[in-house]
């Protein structure tokens, strides 16, 4: 590194930032809190439902990682490896509160009544079209916490059923029928949401 | 097939592709048709909530205090920025998709306004307020066509009643706005940590959500 790259407003990439973050770097700390910050808190808020929670979880999670960041060598991308912590140290919260992460044994097989109601006569309202980010947010955090943890941590995050089931401790299968149950619910909680919209 | 026996196989089929045989109960079940399409909106409106809310300044002071008592942080530097994404294409994008979205809603508005019944073929002869695009093309993926989803192929099945015109209209600002997704996407690949991408990404979702909007509450009066 040069002298000529010391100079207040300079651009740092996040490899860099790594780098002098291991030597101990407080502005570069920073650049790498800045560029992950949003995505950490918001994982943190999704899974807890409470800002003053998701503020303590934020701060924990970064903590661990610049407390390890010394032994990162890059073998993954350093986004995978914090998000991966960041959901490590939620779940343990929400472990540690005796808080439901995933319904034991709940497969898909059981609901033999089925999801559709046919009521001769009534039109079927579809929600395509009509969900936009509040309201899928105020629903989503009416979900039951299982639920809510899969659908947050598969359809918001983008993890895969085989990393889920390791995170959480559940079958892949239980993973599965989870994120589906959320969907459902979500379903029915954005037209109920609609309804009511629509009375007022 | 059953609805009940479409079900059990439903999981499988949202974000992926159903089998003929499934295809052809939707084909003929509206209930499960509309099913399929709600979960599928659903799934992949959730990424619009990914990274959306930002923590306090006292996160950041809380966490600078705890590194410094733990002997972490041994140096001060100069403030350093990070690396922003350059394309300002994405900014151009932006504000072109913006242009042809705002003249559709004023165009509905008007029709709101002047004609407050739904509007029919007849009527819609009489508005003569053409919808066209004003934004010209910046960027060469405006003018490819990206694959249309399950999800878009749905919806626009349900706009099929309409003018040809509107519904000309609706196709290309649907694929305006599926390769501004894509295109997106593709800048991601590249560089996943790009915040300011991930942010473009949202927009293009949130855009492609105002299209589908529009056009639900246009057909809901």
């Amino acid at each position: 590194m040069t002298d000529a790259r010391k100079q207040q407003g300079e651009k740092l990439t996040e490899a860099e930032a790594i780098e002098r973050a291991k030597q101990g770097d407080a502005a570069a700390f920073k650049v790498l809190y800045d560029l992950h910050k949003r995505r950490v808190y918001s994982l943190c808020l999704r899974m807890t439902q409470n800002t003053a929670s998701a503020e303590d979880l934020t701060q924990e999670a970064f903590l661990q990682l610049f407390r390890k960041i010394g032994t990162f060598r890059g073998e993954s991308a350093f986004s995978t490896w914090l998000h991966r912590m960041s959901v490590n140290v939620v779940l343990m919260q929400l472990r540690k509160k005796n808080l439901p992460i995933v319904p034991i044994d709940d497969t898909l097989e059981g609901d033999e009544e089925g999801t559709i109601k046919k009521e001769p006569g009534a039109p079927d309202e579809r929600l395509a079209g009509s969900i936009d980010r509040l309201r899928l947010q105020r629903a989503v955090d009416e979900l039951p916490p299982g639920y809510r943890t899969i659908f947050v941590l598969h359809d918001v995050e983008g993890y895969e059923h085989n990393e889920i089931a390791e995170m959480v401790g559940c079958s892949i299968g239980n993973s599965k029928s989870q994120l589906h149950k959320a969907r459902l619910k979500l379903r029915e909680l954005l037209r109920v949401d609609r309804a009511e919209k629509a009375r007022k | 097939m059953t609805c009940l026996e479409f079900e059990r196989d439903l999981p499988e089929c949202v974000e992926g592709v159903p089998s003929p045989e499934q295809q052809a109960h939707l084909n003929s079940c509206p209930a499960c048709s509309g099913l399929l399409l709600d979960l599928n909106s659903i799934a992949s409106q959730a990424k619009m909530l990914s990274a959306a809310e930002e923590p306090s300044a006292a996160v950041w002071n809380a966490i600078e205090e705890r590194l410094r008592s733990e002997g972490l942080i041994r140096r001060s530097e100069p403030v350093y920025l990070p690396v922003e994404a350059k394309p300002s294409f994405m900014q151009r994008w932006r504000a072109a998709w913006l242009v042809p979205v705002a003249a559709a809603l004023a165009v509905v508005a008007v029709v709101k306004l002047y004609h407050p019944t739904r509007l029919n073929n007849d009527d819609a002869k009489q508005v003569q307020q053409p919808i066209t695009s004003t934004a010209p093309v910046k960027n060469a993926s405006a003018k490819r066509k990206p694959a249309l989803s399950h999800e878009d192929q749905q919806w626009l099945s349900t706009v099929a009643a309409r003018p040809p015109a509107q519904l000309a209209k609706f196709r290309s600002d649907l694929d305006q706005a599926n390769a501004f997704i894509e295109d997106a996407q593709e800048s991601l690949q590249q560089d996943p940590n790009d915040v300011y991408m991930q942010q473009m990404l949202m927009n293009a979702y949130e855009q492609k959500q105002m299209l589908y909007e529009l056009v639900v509450d246009d057909s809901s009066h």
